[in-house]
C-alpha cells in the first residue's frame, strides 16, 4: 500500500515537474519574442540538400523527412553491415589460426578505444578525401567510376511498367519463401535433401526473368560516364556517407565482435564436444551447433549496440552528411526556433531507437528457449 | 500493458529532458540581465532582473565575447595563441568603452551554428563574429544588430588553374559552403536564379571545408570576400587559389547583442560608432592625447573633455564614461587604424577600403554626431 502511494507521488512529481519546465521554457520564450508554436515547419527551407530531389523552395517538414531517410540508409546499412563484420571477427578471435587469431584481436582493440568521431573525421579526410580527385578520377570496365566525389554503380532506371514490374519482383519473393517452406516441411516429412536455397533462388530468378520479358524491359540499366566534373548515370554513394558508414561499421563491428566471442564461449562446452564426437566439421559444428544457441545469448547486447549505432550516426555533423541532426542544425541557423527543432530531433531518434527496440524484443521473443 | 507504461515513461522523461534543455536556451535569454551561470536563489533572480547586463558586465569585470577563431584577419588565434583580428579588436572596443581595459574580455569561440543560441542563452554579452545582419536575424532569432563594421559581400573562390571566370561557368559543380550561413542560403538562390546546376557541400567547421577543398571534394568554395581572402593569404602559396569577380550579395557584418536590453545595446553601438567617428576627426591611438586639447569643440566634446561655453563635461547619458572615446581610442584604435592592423592593403588580406572607406571617402560609415 505505502510501496503503491510512493510510486503514485513519484509519477505526479515527475509530471509537475514536466508541467513546470514546460511553462517556464513558453513563457521565457514569449518574452524574447521568439515564436512558441510549430508553424515555422511550413517556412521554405531555403537550403539545397545534395543527393536529393529536395528544393530549397519546399517546406521545412520536408527537409526533416529527407533527413529522417538518410539517418535511416545511415543506420540500416551501417546495422546490416556491422553485423556481418562483428561476426566474421568474432568467431576469428576464437580460430586457431595464430595469425587470424592475433589480427582480429588487434582490429578489436584498436577499433574499440578510439572514439568513433575520430574514426569518422579520420576516415573522411585521411582516406575517402585522399581518393582521386574527378579529373582523375578511376574506371572499371565502364561499370565503375571511382573518385573523392563519390563512387557511382550502374543503377536502374525505371521505364513504362516499372511499377507493375516491382509488383512482379515482390511476388517472385514471396514465392521463392513460401517454395523454401514447402522444401523444408518435405525435408522434416520425408528427409529427402531440401535444397531449399537453390529452390527458392531459381523461382524468383525464373519468376522475375519472365516479367521483365512479359513487361518489355520495365527498367534499364544506365552506366556511369564521367563527363568533365560530373558523373551521369549510375548511382552515386557520396564520400561523406561513406565516411560515415566505414567509421560507424568498423566501431560498431569491434564491440559486436567481443559480443559474438563472449556468446560463444558462453554456450557449454559440451555442445562443441558432442559436435566433435558426431564428427561435425569446424564450419558444421559453429553453424549447426555453436551460432544457433550462441544467438540466443547474444541478441539482446546486441540490440543495444544497433541503438548505439543509430544514435552514433548524429555524429555525420563532423562530415557533412545530410542526416537528421545536421539538417536540423541548419534550421536552427537559419533563424528557426531552436527549442521546437531540438523537440522534433529529440522525438525522431526516440521514435527510431523504440522501433529497433520493438523489432529486437520480438526476435527475441521468438528465439527464446522454449522449456517444457 | 506494463511495456507501454514503461513506454509512456519514457516518453515523458525525454520531454521532461527536452524542455529542460531548451529552459537554460528561453530561460536565460528571457532576462537580459542573465548571466553565465547565474548563481540559484529567489534574491540573486530579483537583482538579476534589476540590473541591467550593462551593470553586470561591469560588477564582473569582464566582457564576454562570443568570435570566430578560424578566418585570419578577423577572428583567429594568432602563433601566441591570443585571439586575434578586425572582429576581436571590436570585442575590445566594447571593453575599453565599457570597463576602461581592452584587456577585460573573456573570448568564445563559436561555430556558425551555435552563435545564435550562445546569445540568446546569455552564454555571451556580445556576439563578434562576422555575422551578417538580416531581417529574419533580427527578428527571430532575439538579436539586436549594432553599427555595421564590415560592408561585406559573397565571392566564389576557385583553384586559379581552373577554366571558371564567372558563376555560369560553374554548371554541374561541388560547392563547399559553411551550414548555416546566410551564405549558403544566397548560394542556393544565386544558382537557382542562373539555373547553374551545383551540388552543396555544406560544413560545421573551416578546417574541415579546407581539407575537403584541397583535396579537390568540391570545385568552389564561397563565403564573404574579406574570408575567402583570409583564407587565401593564409595559404603557403597564394597565388594557386582565385577570387571570381561576382559579388553576389550584401553582407553587412557587425556586432550583435541580445534583444531588450536598450541600455546595453545603446553602449555597445556606441563603442562602435566611436571609432568611426575618432576616424574622421583623425583621432588616432599616437595623437589622441594631443587631441585632448584641440581647438575644435567637437573634437573636445567627443573625447570627453570640459568645453563650450560654460567648460563643462558633455555626458550623452549612454552609461559609459564621458571619455570613454579615449579609452577606445588610445587602447585600440579608430577604424582606420584597427581596419589597417587586420585586414588593410599592407596585411596578407590586402584589402582595400572600397565600401569600408568613411563617408567623406566615398564609402558606407558614417557616424551619427556625438551631440
Amino acid at each position: 500500500m505505502l510501496r503503491a502511494a510512493f510510486q503514485v507521488a513519484f509519477v505526479v512529481l515527475v509530471g509537475a515537474l514536466l508541467w513546470y519546465l514546460l511553462g517556464n521554457l513558453r513563457t521565457n520564450l514569449r518574452v524574447s519574442g521568439l515564436p512558441t508554436g510549430f508553424d515555422y515547419l511550413d517556412r521554405p527551407a531555403g537550403v539545397d540538400i545534395r543527393d536529393s530531389p529536395f528544393r530549397p523552395s519546399q517546406p521545412i517538414r520536408d527537409a526533416i523527412v529527407v533527413g529522417l531517410v538518410n539517418t535511416v540508409r545511415g543506420s540500416v546499412v551501417g546495422i546490416a553491415l556491422a553485423t556481418v563484420l562483428g561476426i566474421l571477427v568474432g568467431v576469428a578471435r576464437l580460430s586457431t589460426n595464430w595469425l587470424v587469431r592475433k589480427g582480429a584481436a588487434v582490429y578489436v582493440e584498436t577499433l574499440r578505444n578510439v572514439p568513433v568521431l575520430v574514426t569518422i573525421i579520420f576516415m573522411y579526410t585521411a582516406v575517402v578525401l585522399r581518393l582521386p580527385p574527378i579529373s582523375r578520377a578511376s574506371e572499371w570496365l565502364g561499370l565503375i567510376v571511382f573518385s573523392n566525389r563519390g563512387l557511382v554503380v550502374p543503377w536502374g532506371v525505371a521505364g513504362t511498367g516499372a511499377r507493375a514490374f516491382t509488383g512482379v519482383v515482390g511476388g517472385a519473393f514471396a514465392l521463392a519463401v513460401i517454395v523454401g517452406l514447402w522444401r523444408s516441411r518435405r525435408f522434416d516429412e520425408t528427409g529427402e535433401p531440401h535444397h531449399r536455397v537453390l529452390w527458392g533462388g531459381a523461382v524468383l530468378v525464373i519468376v522475375t526473368a519472365a516479367g521483365y520479358v512479359a513487361f518489355s524491359r520495365p527498367v534499364t540499366l544506365t552506366l556511369p560516364t564521367r563527363e568533365g566534373r560530373i558523373v551521369q548515370g549510375g548511382i552515386q554513394l557520396g564520400p561523406e556517407y561513406a565516411a560515415l558508414l566505414i567509421g560507424l561499421v568498423l566501431y560498431t563491428a569491434s564491440h559486436i565482435a567481443e559480443i559474438v566471442r563472449g556468446s560463444i564461449l558462453a554456450v557449454p562446452k559440451g555442445q562443441t564436444e558432442a559436435a566433435n564426437a558426431l564428427a561435425l566439421s569446424g564450419f558444421q559444428r559453429l553453424r549447426f551447433v555453436v551460432l544457433p544457441q550462441a544467438l540466443r545469448i547474444m541478441l539482446p547486447p546486441l540490440a543495444n549496440q544497433y541503438l548505439n549505432l543509430t544514435k552514433n550516426s548524429s555524429l555525420a555533423v563532423a562530415v557533412g552528411y545530410f542526416e537528421l541532426t545536421r539538417i536540423t542544425g541548419q534550421i536552427i541557423a537559419n533563424a528557426n526556433p531552436a527549442p521546437q527543432s531540438i523537440a522534433i530531433l529529440m522525438l525522431l531518434y526516440l521514435a527510431l531507437s523504440l522501433l529497433i527496440s520493438l523489432v529486437a524484443n520480438i526476435v527475441n521473443r521468438s528465439l527464446a528457449l522454449e522449456t517444457r | 500493458m506494463r511495456s507501454g507504461v514503461v513506454g509512456l515513461l519514457t516518453l515523458a522523461l525525454a520531454l521532461a529532458l527536452a524542455a529542460a534543455g531548451c529552459t537554460t536556451d528561453g530561460g536565460q535569454g528571457a532576462q537580459p540581465a542573465g548571466d553565465v551561470a547565474p548563481p540559484g536563489g529567489g534574491q540573486a533572480a530579483q537583482q538579476r532582473q534589476e540590473r541591467n547586463l550593462l551593470d553586470r558586465v561591469r560588477s564582473r569585470g569582464e566582457l564576454v565575447c562570443g568570435v570566430n577563431a578560424e578566418v585570419p584577419g578577423f577572428g583567429f588565434t594568432d602563433e601566441q595563441g591570443n585571439f586575434s583580428g578586425f572582429d576581436v579588436d571590436y570585442c575590445k572596443v566594447i571593453a575599453a568603452a565599457v570597463l576602461g581595459d581592452a584587456e577585460a574580455v573573456e573570448f568564445r569561440p563559436l561555430s556558425t551554428e551555435q552563435r545564435f543560441t550562445a546569445l540568446q542563452a546569455g552564454e555571451i554579452d556580445v556576439l563578434s563574429r562576422n555575422t551578417t545582419y538580416t531581417a529574419s536575424r533580427d527578428g527571430s532569432e532575439g538579436a539586436a544588430f549594432v553599427t555595421t563594421t564590415f560592408y561585406d559581400g559573397q565571392a566564389m573562390m576557385v583553384k586559379a588553374d581552373s577554366e571558371f571566370q564567372r558563376l555560369e561557368d560553374m554548371q554541374d559543380t561541388a560547392i563547399c559552403v559553411l551550414s548555416g550561413t546566410t551564405t549558403e542560403l544566397n548560394l542556393a538562390s544565386r544558382f537557382a536564379a542562373g539555373r547553374i546546376a551545383y551540388q552543396p557541400v555544406p560544413f560545421e567547421d573551416n578546417e574541415t571545408l579546407q581539407q575537403a577543398f584541397e583535396q579537390d571534394r568540391c570545385d568552389g568554395w564561397t563565403s564573404d570576400r574579406s574570408q575567402l581572402a583570409g583564407v587565401r593569404s593564409n595559404r603557403p602559396n597564394p597565388a594557386e587559389l582565385r577570387i571570381l569577380d561576382e559579388i553576389f550579395s550584401k553582407e553587412p557584418l557587425g556586432p550583435l547583442v541580445r534583444d531588450g536590453d536598450q541600455d546595453w545595446y545603446d553602449a555597445v553601438n556606441w563603442a562602435v560608432i566611436a571609432t568611426i567617428q575618432a576616424e574622421e576627426f583623425g583621432v588616432t591611438s599616437r595623437n589622441v592625447e594631443q587631441m585632448k586639447d584641440s581647438d575644435n569643440p567637437e573634437v573636445r566634446r567627443f573625447l570627453g573633455q570640459p568645453g563650450g561655453d560654460d567648460n563643462t563635461v558633455f555626458d550623452p547619458g549612454l552609461g559609459l564614461d564621458p571619455a570613454f572615446a579615449v579609452d577606445v581610442v588610445s587602447q585600440v584604435g579608430n577604424y582606420g587604424e584597427i581596419y589597417d592592423r587586420n585586414v588593410g592593403p599592407d596585411t596578407p588580406l590586402g584589402l582595400e577600403r572600397g565600401l569600408n572607406a568613411l563617408w567623406t571617402d566615398g564609402g558606407l560609415h558614417y557616424a551619427p554626431p556625438y551631440r
